[in-house]
């Protein structure tokens, strides 16, 4: 269960890879977006990655004021990079392979279309950061 | 010609996760890599240019790139030019809205009706552009008319692929006491080591030969690099016997 609605400055930020030539990148987008809009709502918020890679001054000022959890879908972590370049430290990290290296049952094929296994494995992601959602806006790392 | 790839036209999507204009950038994007244009393009996820090594960053020097920029902070178009090189050309989804008067769009993890007929106007707009940087006949075009999928040939599904860890390989050599990057040189190197060719003066002006044609060199610069390419390559040969 999540808490009452936080204020602004309370969120945690989700800031998944915006991976678009990978399936695992499809499915950290939509695990990011079914925190933010089903599972913690008004408890989390999100940063475009690409302001970041830019250097934009008030996606930097977020990423660094704010608890972020980072979604990476491919091992070049371009979302803990980005938001360790701008200054922040993630307070967790989250790798797509990770999850599906546990339900390996659940291959996804398109990047434009992950299927029914696609949002299977997002939403066991989803649930993961929730909780860790929770944890960290209890001060728990 | 060495074996590189296929000169493509490379397709950088900002795929800003705040807007619909970002969602409308990624999806349109992936429907000119996936079903209108799939022999001709490519990606690179915008972050991997941050995140990334030299390949990566030698990304839109080259393949002639189009920034896709859902909203007027243009990430993609300025950082494209900021890590690689400038894009041939740039397109912004809001503005794309308002010039055609387009309907607005919502939802950002599910577009709407409106995102999707953007969506599509903006592959369509993609599509031609491409053709028009690969010099190939297009029709003239009003945004959303429907550019022409590709068929995939009987049997196979086209599928979006990004170029990380596939890119451009680079090698930095000394030219003038400076570092200068130059596109392709490994696997020219390479090609010319597998053909036995010695490093001679000959085979000096045959590797500037195919240096040029995936690197710009201006005139006052080329015998300096001339001789540094001979150099680097007589190292190279020595070293792989």
């Amino acid at each position: 269960m999540s808490d009452a609605k936080a204020s602004t400055d309370d969120k945690v930020l989700i800031i998944p890879c915006s991976g678009i030539g990978k399936a695992f990148g499809s499915v950290g987008r939509e695990a990011a977006y079914m925190v933010m809009e089903e599972l913690r709502p008004d408890e989390t918020d999100t940063v475009c990655l690409s302001l970041l890679t830019l250097g934009d001054e008030d996606g930097q000022r977020r990423v660094r004021e704010h608890k972020t959890i980072t979604i990476d879908g491919c091992p070049q972590a371009c979302a803990r990079i980005n938001v360790e370049q701008a200054g922040g430290t993630p307070a967790a990290t989250f790798r797509v392979f990770d999850v599906f290296r546990a339900h390996k049952e659940l291959r996804v094929r398109q990047v434009s279309d992950i299927g029914e296994n696609g949002r299977q494995l997002a939403k066991i992601l989803a649930e993961e950061i929730a909780a860790k959602v929770d944890a960290l806006r209890k001060g728990e790392n | 010609m060495p074996d590189l790839p296929k000169k493509k036209v490379g397709l950088i999507a900002c795929s800003g996760e705040e807007l619909p204009e970002g969602t409308i950038s990624r999806m349109a994007t992936l429907k000119v890599l996936e079903q209108l244009r799939p022999e001709d393009t490519v990606t690179l996820c915008l972050p991997l240019f941050l995140a990334g090594e030299e390949r990566e960053r030698a990304f839109a020097r080259f393949y002639p790139t189009i920034a896709i920029d859902g909203c007027a902070k243009r990430c993609a178009a300025q950082a494209t030019a900021k890590y690689s090189a400038p894009p041939a050309a740039s397109l912004v989804v809001t503005e794309l809205i308002a010039e055609n008067g387009l309907p607005q769009p919502h939802g950002v993890r599910r577009l709407d009706a409106a995102g999707e007929r953007v969506a599509q106007a903006v592959a369509d707009l993609l599509a031609h552009e491409v053709d028009r940087l690969l010099g190939k006949p297009s029709s003239p075009i009003v945004a959303g008319d429907g550019a022409q999928p590709v068929a995939a040939e009987a049997g196979t599904m086209a599928v979006a692929t990004c170029s990380c860890g596939s890119g451009i390989p680079v090698a930095k050599i000394t030219v003038n006491s400076h570092q200068v990057e130059v596109l392709a040189l490994p696997a020219i190197f390479d090609q010319f080591r597998e053909q036995g060719k010695l490093p001679t003066d000959d085979t000096a002006d045959e590797l500037m030969a195919a240096v040029k044609i995936y690197n710009r060199v201006a005139a006052d610069e080329e015998a300096a690099l001339h001789e540094a390419v001979l150099r680097e390559y007589a190292a190279y040969v020595s070293t792989s016997n």
